[in-house]
């Protein structure tokens, strides 16, 4: 695994972007914010129709590649958008864009299925939602411009890089598989994981800096 | 364990967690530390981030026909009320970070501890786990445990107060990670009580002529 393509990847991004201020931070909120805001504060069925027909099926496909099969796919799509129609007055621009806080849920409605199918279900208040950490010096300008960068520094990532980050969110099986495959020790494949993660974190921090 | 072993197991736990294959146990203990280190806090708001981004970046792929009627269906026929309002159960037991009071009822807490030694009580706590055990220790200031061994890697936490073993010193938020057979001496500072959440694949074996004694005890 070559992580010098990523580091010289992630360097070459565009560095003016997102230095420009604005006193309106509502400005920088994306479609899907503003809409899960609307689904928030008014029960918005039209807003929750479009933020359903954006995500669900990219969150179906992404849940088909870190090993979940179609039926329990689909299933953590519905489960998901049925939370996020409950708890979207909970939404915090702030903390999170409105991707992150569904795969946030998404991620919490997998865990419980696993534990569903997998072994004894504790009693937990609500297992399905946890609060995504805020920085004291968080404002909307600085969150959204933290996920664009990630989101590009990830689009611009060669095939082999991009899935070795995307292997950091598989199910522990498919990390046992792939050390079958490529006759490597489990814990040697989690290592070069931690590290395409860690330099992909270097670089956003150099970028910041 | 050494610092930087340490913290390369530290990061491979936040990992795990953001891909949500901990055991329970683990994931709350690394929940709690998230709540008390803002440093580990910014690794896992970067990894849902990263998550979050993967995730819209995916190729699209349809939903099977009539989902989103099915889930308006769903949602009109629903409990919401029901959900939202389990949701703000929760004890007042500022001692334990808010993830651990799920675990540990506010009552039960102060009387469930279990001495075990001198200036040492434990308590367990049930996470309807298949992975090892998980106990809450208590050491009172300036106090030890035992000299032991690990017969399955642990992963600890520092709730309150600090301790200083072998290979360093932890304060409130830091983990400690014992491998399979490591032998460690935890003495607590001697400034306050030290209350640890420790989180273990399998029994732990002391290893000192008391210890042994102890052994039969803590079984």
């Amino acid at each position: 695994m070559n992580l010098r393509v990523v580091a010289e990847l992630i360097s070459s991004l565009d560095m003016s972007m997102g230095s420009g201020s604005s006193n309106d931070n509502q400005n920088n909120l994306s479609e899907w914010d503003r809409l899960l805001l609307r689904v928030g504060s008014d029960r918005d069925r039209s807003a929750f129709k479009k933020l359903y027909e954006h995500f669900t099926p990219r969150l179906k496909s992404f849940l088909l590649r870190i090993g979940s099969d179609m039926s329990a796919a689909e299933e953590i799509c519905q489960e998901s958008m049925i939370m996020v129609w409950r708890r979207a007055e909970t939404f915090n621009p702030e903390s999170a864009g409105a991707s992150t806080w569904i795969f946030t849920i998404a991620r919490n409605k997998r865990i419980d299925k696993l534990r569903k199918d997998n072994r004894p279900l504790p009693d937990l208040n609500d297992p399905s939602f946890f609060q995504i950490p805020v920085d004291k010096s968080d404002d909307i300008l600085q969150r959204v411009e933290e996920e664009k960068k990630i989101k590009n520094a990830l689009k611009n990532l060669p095939p082999e890089q991009a899935k070795l980050i995307l292997s950091a969110y598989y199910e522990e099986k498919s990390h046992r598989k792939i050390a079958d495959e490529t006759n490597l020790p489990l814990g040697t494949v989690k290592s070069r994981i931690r590290l395409a993660i860690n330099r992909l974190r270097t670089q956003l921090e150099e970028l910041e800096g | 364990m050494n610092k930087q072993n340490t913290l390369t197991l530290v990061e491979s736990l936040l990992i795990d967690y953001a891909s949500g294959s901990l055991p329970l146990a683990l994931e709350v203990l690394v929940e709690s530390h998230i709540s008390m280190n803002p440093s580990s806090a910014r690794s896992i708001r970067m990894l849902l981030q990263i998550g979050g981004a993967l995730m819209e970046n995916s190729d699209p792929i349809s939903m099977s026909e009539g989902s989103f009627e099915r889930l308006m269906d769903e949602i009109d026929g629903g409990q919401q009320d029901e959900e939202i309002a389990k949701s703000d159960v929760s004890n007042d037991n500022d001692k334990l970070p808010l993830p651990l009071r799920n675990f540990v009822s506010e009552a039960t807490f102060p009387k469930n501890w279990r001495r075990i030694g001198i200036g040492l009580s434990e308590q367990t706590v049930d996470f309807g786990d298949e992975f090892g055990n998980a106990k809450l220790y208590r050491i009172a200031p300036g106090c030890g445990v035992p000299s032991h061994s690990h017969d399955g890697n642990e992963v600890s936490l520092v709730l309150a107060g600090g301790f200083t073993d072998e290979y360093g010193s932890y304060g409130p938020g830091d983990i400690s990670i014992q491998e399979t057979g490591a032998v460690h001496k935890p003495v607590a500072d001697a400034d306050g009580e030290c209350i640890v959440l420790a989180v273990n694949e399998g029994p732990i074996v002391l290893t000192g002529p008391v210890g042994r004694l102890l052994n039969m005890l803590i079984k």
